[in-house]
Order: structure tokens, then C-alpha cells, then sequence
């Protein structure tokens, strides 16, 4: 199972690419620092700090580690969990809210 | 209506001779399927003992080894049991236990059999020995890592055990370990015995990451020639969806855990709220218990269907082999299984209803509970409509079958009761808990322990086990259980509640002593009657009668190895070709009442069977 | 590497290639060694450890009625007098994005059998590893310095410290597992044990080129965690 029949044909890429991706990887962390360094606030901030951080994310795992080129099967497989940590998220945004909540009610309003 | 379905026959077979590569479309080769994609695996061969029966990397070997070391784990938290139902059923006897000690036996009892023993069993144990061979391989994609992965188990193991014997003893916060009593003085082994249950569980998390990789990665990328997901056995589906589960779920365990200890070792407040000791307000402040029963949670409930799916895999194949029937719906049991795995993240806070979360949070956790019995109550009634006009071998294996659905079905549907968040409130932690998540993870899956045990012996040392003992070892197990756990439906509903050291001076509560008492005495029983299995081993290892080749007359992989226990490769010389899938019993038209996945197409040509 | 030749299977594309892969017998990720998928799957697994590591840092931050303190004035680092907000967090970012960079060039090297820019490039990650843990390292003991505890902390909310030394540790201590790899592998690549395939020393398995990727997509990993943890802890 290690081992395969036919010859190695495994085709690389050409250099360029890795230069290419590497060079967006780094102008979009540039991005990044500037939403601080240009103290966004608020919803601007936020968005812009999830957007440059997912097109990041994206490069890395579509070029660097190749899933742009995999199949379809191998790349679902490792996406659809994602939901289940979505949830989570979801969840326990609605929690820290809820928790936040009852802790400024009682520690002003009382029990 | 008989001429359509020959037509869908001939385009079925066309079909699939055409995604199997099938040349020019003629049906000259029926039997046609597509090479091997890989060579063959390069196998370590161990020469001394040590390498062979030590430090073995041989996934047979290493599937007897976590059976072992689950079933010896096992039987002390059946001690711990015991030691419980002898203070709850007769304190006076029990003198020498303080509250302290109770809870510790709780606490150990509850992860004992939850994590070292059941999920240790069926996917160390169970996984280990059979998936290679149901699905044609010839050992585990890495063997060496699947040996480092028991020897992290036993050390795991070690640990957990090391904590009977620290000062303080072991942690006696509840299996559930919640913050903040877990690591604050008065709940017992506050100080050593819950940083090495953590290390434990950390411990037991990293070996079955490496253990699991083995068995998803062999599923997926080393069946044989002719093996299709769809032709695998359903047993082999279980535990590949309850190893998907344990991957994405012990992350969350391992991480509530890491957190735990470092609340208790460096003072942090991930789970510390601000908190008085006896008067003295203590360091922490800032932190949310809650956050860790959300962790414990996420990993807990995919946990119980850990155990719950690979059960579910091995009770369809059990049942089909000794009904001599197809499993009803397969594809339908399959979706049911994945369904359920996929849907066991999305229902985790039912067990946190009277937490004190956000309480929006029932309406969600609770439909997405209810939703779940769906598939869960349909692969019951499958398993039923496999037995209808079955030829049903009342045989000890077929008995403990029986047993699981019964069991299965008693606790399923108390579940159904505990899902709904009004009727949860007042049923929460009472004895009716209690028996839910006894009958539907310990009494039914341990239905499908022995009846595989049963079942699968003859092939694990080529002996039978004895049919007249195994009958009275059933019927004292199923009797005994039902004993023990259903009164304990009526000590939930007038209120009795669990992990109580004893039962105080109440009116209502004085009425279930005489409950408790009986429960106890069953309890005892049951566990004695677990030592007749014992005995059956023992004596069938020595004078127990030969099984010879494929004794159950099976269809599936594991019984057609050339040589009976397999040896290291499982095959000899050439890997099984598969063409069909593992449930072709009773086939009309066929000779015998049995078609094994082997036989080509051309061999049972005037049959009609179904095409998977 | 991608869509091999397999006798005897047509490969389709998109959603219909899924289907009929996962339908077919043998293997479900055709042409994939199966060690390139256990380690896709344990990075799968490693996922949602750090996700509840984050998920627990946010529900911690929100639900804390204390302010948490201004990453920007926490990190930043004075030259000349003047705070730099995440100076050294930039340059972190940078050196190990570039190790990033430098070990897909090795994959590449390594499948052309080019043993030695392979090695070199896998000891140029390396560097650039151990670079980022010594400045992680520095950022430590800095904070360390300032008052920071896992306990408490002089600028704001408790929990800042704790989950800062847990999560950056945690992640520290990956790159620094991973830093040992690739020196070992290094070392293997200059030493031809994956020309020769020669048998690794503990599973007395052949060396394949492949594991140079493998090694390769675990590195990764540990820099696309290190995006995470830029944008919600640094940034956030």
C-alpha cells in the first residue's frame, strides 16, 4: 500500500507559483498589521481582520499544501468537519453573551 | 413487473461493469475486477518473543492486547460497582467506606468503564482484529505506530490506576470532573488524583489518535480488490464512524482537560470563577465553569456513540449471520450510522439542561436530540425486520442479539424522555439517569460484547466456546441487568437522586431501600455470573471443541483466511478478490444458504441477488 | 502528484470524480500514500484542538466584565523610544510565512530528487523555526518581565496571561516538534536514506521522497494555526 507499481511521475510545479504565493502572503499580512496600525474599530476592524485571515488560510492550504490540486474527495473530507466547529462557535458566541449578561445583572442589579 | 426488474438487472450489470473498468461492454467477463491500484504492503516480520508477542506489531496481536488490558480495566470498575451497590444496599455492611471513598468509586467506575474499557474494547480491541481482515488487508496501513498506540493505552492505564495510591486518592468529582470542586479541597483527590486523571486522559487521547489513524486510513486506502465502501460490513462501518467521531471529538476532551490542570497546578482561571474556601476568597476570579462542561460535553456525547456505533456495526452482523439473512435496508443502515455520527456534534448541551447556560440553547439542543432518534429508532426497526421470516439459530450468539434489542430499545426510549428539556428538569440527576445510560451503553453494547466475543472466538483460537454454559451466562446477564437497572426507573421518578453516599432520613426515600437492597443483590449476582465466561475461556483454550473453517457458515472476509487463527498477513500468498457484498445468505436459487464475498459472479449464475 | 494514472479507472472531475471515488473499490483518495492521508487526518484532529483552544479564549474574553487588555500597546515594541504595535509579531509573521514558503520549495526539490537543494531548503526551515520559537521565546520573557502570570496580570482581565502562555505555548511547543523533524529529516535527505530508501530505524519502513511531504503539510499547519492566533489574539 506504501509502495506504488508504476514508475514516479510525480509532475512538480514550476518555482514560480511558490514565489507568487509567497509574495500574496506577505502583502496581505502587511494588510493585516495595517487594520492596526490604522486603528479600524468596530465592524470595519472585524471584518477585515476574518477576510485577510481566511484569504490567508485559503492560500496556504490551496497552494502550499496543495489541496488547490487534490481531488474532490480529500478536500470535502477535511472541510465538512469545519461545521461542527461552526456550531461551537455559534454556540459560545451566544454563551460568553449570555454569561456576560447574567454577570453584569448580578453584580449590579443583585440576586 | 418481472420484466422490469430483469431489465434493471441488465443495466445494473452493465453499469457496474463499466465503473468497474469492464472492457467492451460484453458480458464475457462477469467476473472482471479492476487490478490493484498499490503494491503490496512490506510487512515487519518479529523474530523473538518480545517482537511477537511483546512488542508486536501485528494488529491481531495488538487487538487481543487491548481486549486484555480493556476487559482486566474493565473488571475493576466492576469491583468499584460492587463496592457502590454495597453501600447503597447495605451500609451497615459498608462501614469501612466514608463518603469520600464512595465518590472516589463513583468517579472511577464512571471513566473506567466509559473510556478504558468500552471504547478502549471496541475500537482498540474489536477495530485491531477484525477491520484488516473484513476488508481484505493484511495488516494496519502503520503497524508501528499501532503498536506505540497500545503501549500509550497501557501506560494511560498505569496512570489512571497510580491514582489510587497518591495521598488524597483518586478524584472523586464525578466522571464528569467539573470545575470548580474538581480541584478545590473538600471534593476528594482534589490534589494528585485529578492531575493524574488528566494526564491519563491526555495520554489515552494522543495513543487513540495514533490508533485511529490506522484504522480510518485502512478503511479508506486499503480495502482489496473488489471492496467497496458499500460492500464493507456493517461492523467495520461502525467503528470507522465511531473512529471519525473519536478524532474530532477527544481534541475537546484533551483541551478541558489541559485547562483543568493548569487551573489546579499554575492557578489560572480558564474554569475558576471567583470562589470562597471556608470563608476565605481564594485567588481565582474571571473564569466559567461552564465553559468547561461545553468542552467536556462536545466531547462527551459523540463519546457515548463511540461506544454505541461500533455496537450497532457488530450487532447487524451478528444478527444476519445467525437469522441466515440479508440485513434489512443496508444502505439505509449505513446513511443511519453516518447520520448519527454527523449528528452527535450538533446535540451535546442535552446533558447540560439544568446547568444554568443560556436558555435559549434547550430549543436547539433538544430538537437536534429528538432528530437523532430518527435514525437510531430505524436501524431498530431493521434489525426487527432482518429477524422477520429469518432462519433464526437460537444459538447463544443469536440470544445475546435478542438481548441488545430488547436492552437497546428499554433505554433508547427512556432516552427520548431525558431529551426533552421539561421532562429533563425534574428527572435530572436521579437514578432514572441512572438507568438510561446503563441500559443503552452499558447493558446493550455489552449484549454485543459477548455475543461477538461468542461469536468471533472460534476464529480468534479455533475452538467453540461452550453453547450450555454461554446459555446460563446470558440468561444470568440479562435476568441480572434487568433486575439491576429497571427498578431504578422508579427511584428516578420519586426523586431519588445519584451520586448520594446514602439515602438520609426522608419519607419518600425510605421506601427504595428495599429497591436498593434488591438491586444490590443483583448486582452481585450478575457479577459473579461474569465469572462463568471466565471459566468457558479458560476451559475451551484447553479442551474446547475445534471449529474447523468458517464454523458459522459467514460470509464475510475475516472467515475465509486460508488458515485458521490467520497468521501474520492474514492471506498466504494472494489477497482476497471481493464481489459482492458481506450479506448474501438465503439466497433464492443458490446452493448453499450462504454466498461468501469471494465467490464470482460466474459460480452463482442462476441466482438472483442483489446488486452491492 | 495530482490525478495519477490508475489502470483500469477513468477519473472524473468535481463532485461526480467525488462520488465515483468514493464509490470505487480499493481506495477512496486515489494516488494519495497513506501516510499523506493519516497525516491530513491528524492535522484534521489538531484542527479542532487549537478551535477549542480559540473557542475557549473567546468565550473567556466575552464574558469577562473586565477590559481586556490593548494587544497593540501589550506587543509593541519600542525603538528608539518610539512603540512599534506589533513589530515583533510582524516580523514572527513574516519569518515563519517565508519557512512556509521554503519548505513547499523542499516538497518540490525532494519529488525531483534534487537531494541537495532538498536538504538545504528543509534546513532553511528549520531556521526559520527556531528563528520563530527564539523571538516567541523573547515576546516571553519580555511579558514575563512586564508582570504578565498565567495567574494575573497588571493590564487587564485575568484570563489575558493564561490564555495567552497556554495557547502560544501550545503552539510554540508544535513548532518546535516540527523544528526536530525537519532537522532530522534533513540530515536523512543529505544522507540519501530517501535515494538509497533506506529503513527508517523505529518502523523499518522504506524511505520515500513522500515523506518529505508529509512533513511538509504538518509545517504548514503549524503556520496556518500561527494566522489564526495573528488575527484573533494580536489583532483582535
Amino acid at each position: 500500500m506504501e509502495e506504488t507499481k508504476k514508475q514516479e511521475q510525480t509532475t512538480t510545479h514550476k518555482i514560480g507559483i511558490y514565489l507568487w504565493i509567497w509574495g500574496l502572503l506577505f502583502v496581505l499580512s502587511f494588510f493585516s498589521y495595517m487594520v492596526d496600525w490604522m486603528q479600524f474599530q468596530g465592524l470595519v476592524r472585524w471584518s477585515l481582520i476574518l477576510l485577510f485571515m481566511f484569504l490567508k488560510a485559503g492560500l496556504i492550504m490551496a497552494f502550499f499544501m496543495h489541496l488547490f490540486w487534490e481531488r474532490y474527495a480529500l478536500v470535502n473530507v477535511l472541510l465538512w468537519p469545519m461545521t461542527a466547529i461552526a456550531c461551537f462557535i455559534w454556540l459560545m458566541v451566544a454563551e460568553f453573551k449570555y454569561t456576560l449578561f447574567t454577570r453584569l445583572f448580578y453584580f449590579f442589579i443583585g440576586g | 413487473m418481472s420484466e422490469d426488474y430483469k431489465d434493471n438487472i441488465e443495466i445494473q450489470t452493465q453499469s457496474s461493469e463499466s465503473i468497474s473498468g469492464g472492457g467492451s461492454g460484453a458480458t464475457t467477463d462477469i467476473d472482471y475486477v479492476r487490478p490493484a491500484e498499490v503494491g503490496e504492503q512490506d510487512l515487519y516480520h518479529g523474530h523473538s518473543f518480545i517482537t511477537k508477542w511483546i512488542f508486536c506489531q501485528d494488529a491481531k496481536v495488538i487487538g487481543v492486547q487491548y481486549f486484555l488490558l480493556a476487559t482486566f480495566t474493565g473488571i475493576i470498575g466492576l469491583i468499584l460497582s460492587w463496592l457502590m451497590r454495597l453501600q447503597l444496599g447495605f451500609p451497615e455492611l459498608a462501614g469501612f467506606m466514608t463518603a469520600e471513598h464512595y465518590y472516589q468509586f463513583v468517579t472511577m467506575h464512571g471513566m473506567i468503564m466509559v473510556v478504558y474499557f468500552l471504547t478502549a474494547l471496541f475500537l482498540g480491541g474489536f477495530g485491531n482484529f477484525l477491520i484488516p481482515l473484513m476488508v481484505g488487508a493484511r495488516d494496519m496501513v502503520f503497524p508501528y505506530l499501532n503498536m506505540i498506540s497500545f503501549w500509550m493505552f497501557f501506560i494511560a492505564v498505569g496512570v489512571l490506576l497510580a491514582s489510587f495510591f497518591v495521598p488524597g486518592g483518586p478524584t472523586g468529582a464525578g466522571w464528569t470532573l467539573y470545575p470548580p470542586q474538581a480541584i478545590k479541597e473538600g471534593t476528594p483527590g482534589s490534589g494528585y488524583g485529578i492531575l493524574l486523571m488528566c494526564i491519563s486522559l491526555v495520554l489515552f487521547v494522543a495513543g487513540f489518535t495514533m490508533g485511529g489513524l490506522n484504522y480510518l486510513i485502512t478503511v479508506l486506502q486499503a480495502r482489496t480488490r473488489g471492496m467497496t465502501l458499500m460492500r464493507m460490513p456493517l461492523t467495520v462501518w461502525g467503528i470507522f464512524t465511531a473512529t471519525i467521531l473519536a478524532m474530532l471529538a477527544f481534541p475537546a476532551l484533551l483541551v478541558g482537560g489541559l485547562m483543568l490542570s493548569l487551573d489546579k497546578i499554575l492557578g489560572t482561571s480558564f474554569f475558576m470563577p471567583t470562589i470562597l474556601q471556608a470563608g476565605e476568597v481564594l485567588d481565582y476570579g474571571g473564569g466559567s465553569p461552564i465553559l468547561f462542561q461545553h468542552l467536556f460535553w462536545f466531547f462527551g456525547h459523540p463519546e457515548v456513540y463511540i461506544v454505541a456505533l461500533p455496537a450497532f456495526g457488530i450487532i447487524s452482523d451478528l444478527i444476519s449471520v445467525h437469522a441466515r439473512k440479508n440485513i434489512f435496508g443496508y444502505r439505509m443502515m449505513v446513511w443511519a450510522i453516518v447520520a448519527i455520527g454527523g449528528l452527535s456534534f450538533f446535540v451535546w448541551a442535552h446533558h447540560m439542561y439544568v446547568s444554568g447556560m443560556n436558555p435559549w440553547f434547550g430549543f436547539f439542543f433538544a430538537t437536534t436530540t429528538l432528530i437523532i432518534a430518527v435514525p437510531t429508532a430505524m436501524k431498530v426497526y431493521n434489525w426487527i425486520l432482518t429477524l422477520w421470516r429469518g432462519n433464526i439459530r437460537l444459538n447463544v450468539v443469536m440470544l445475546w442479539c435478542l438481548g441488545f434489542i430488547v436492552t437497546f430499545v428499554n433505554g433508547g426510549i427512556t432516552g427520548i424522555f431525558l431529551g426533552n428539556v421539561t421532562v429533563d428538569v425534574p428527572l435530572s440527576d436521579t437514578y432514572f439517569v441512572i438507568a438510561h445510560f446503563h441500559m443503552v451503553m452499558g447493558i446493550a453494547p455489552l449484549m454485543v460484547i459477548m455475543g461477538a466475543v461468542y461469536h468471533w472466538f472460534p476464529l480468534v483460537s479455533g475452538r467453540f466456546l461452550d453453547e450450555r454454559l454461554g446459555k446460563w451466562h446470558f440468561w444470568a446477564t440479562f435476568l441480572g441487568a434487568y433486575s439491576i437497572y429497571f427498578p431504578m426507573h422508579y427511584l428516578g421518578f420519586i426523586g431519588v437522586p445519584r451520586r448520594y453516599f446514602e439515602m438520609y432520613d426522608s419519607p419518600y426515600v425510605t421506601s427504595a431501600v428495599g429497591m436498593n437492597e434488591f438491586i444490590s443483590m443483583a448486582a452481585f449476582l450478575v457479577g459473579a455470573a461474569q465469572f462463568i465466561l471466565i471459566y468457558n475461556i479458560i476451559k475451551t483454550l484447553k479442551v474446547g471443541k475445534p471449529a474447523g473453517h468458517n464454523p458459522w457458515k459467514a460470509n464475510s472476509l475475516e472467515w475465509l483466511t486460508p488458515s485458521v487463527p490467520p497468521e501474520h498477513g492474514n492471506w498466504g500468498d494472494r489477497l482476497p478478490v471481493v464481489h459482492r457484498w458481506p450479506y448474501d445468505y438465503s439466497v433464492p436459487g443458490a446452493k448453499e444458504d450462504f454466498i461468501t464475498q469471494t465467490t464470482p459472479p460466474s459460480e452463482v449464475a442462476n441466482t438472483e441477488v442483489e446488486k452491492t | 502528484m495530482s490525478n495519477p494514472k490508475i489502470e483500469g479507472y477513468e477519473f472524473k472531475p468535481g463532485f461526480k470524480g467525488m462520488s465515483e471515488d468514493t464509490g470505487s473499490d480499493q481506495t477512496m483518495f486515489k494516488g494519495v500514500h497513506w501516510g499523506k492521508a493519516m497525516m491530513w487526518i491528524f492535522l484534521l484532529s489538531d484542527t479542532f484542538i487549537f478551535s477549542c483552544f480559540l473557542i475557549s479564549y473567546m468565550k473567556g474574553r466575552g464574558s469577562t466584565p473586565v477590559d481586556w487588555p490593548n494587544p497593540s500597546e501589550v506587543f509593541a515594541l519600542h525603538v528608539g523610544g518610539v512603540p512599534v504595535p506589533l513589530l515583533l509579531i510582524a516580523i514572527m509573521t513574516f519569518v515563519l510565512i517565508t519557512s512556509s514558503g521554503t519548505m513547499a520549495l523542499a516538497v518540490k526539490y525532494g519529488y525531483e530528487k534534487n537531494r541537495k537543494m532538498c536538504g538545504w531548503l528543509i534546513l532553511a526551515t528549520a531556521v526559520g523555526g527556531l528563528t520563530f520559537v527564539g523571538m516567541q521565546a523573547f515576546e516571553w520573557s519580555k511579558l514575563i518581565h512586564e508582570g504578565v502570570r498565567p495567574w494575573e496580570n497588571p493590564f487587564g482581565a485575568k484570563q489575558f496571561g493564561s490564555f495567552f502562555f497556554m495557547i502560544t505555548g501550545f503552539h510554540g511547543t508544535h513548532v518546535s516538534i516540527g523544528v526536530i523533524f525537519l532537522s532530522i529529516y534533513a540530515y536523512k535527505t543529505f544522507a540519501g536514506h530517501y535515494d538509497e530508501r533506506k529503513r527508517g530505524w523505529f518502523t523499518s519502513i522504506k524511505g520515500d521522497y513522500v515523506e518529505i511531504e508529509i512533513l511538509g503539510l504538518y509545517w504548514h499547519f503549524v503556520d496556518l494555526v500561527w494566522v489564526f492566533i495573528f488575527a484573533f489574539f494580536y489583532l483582535w
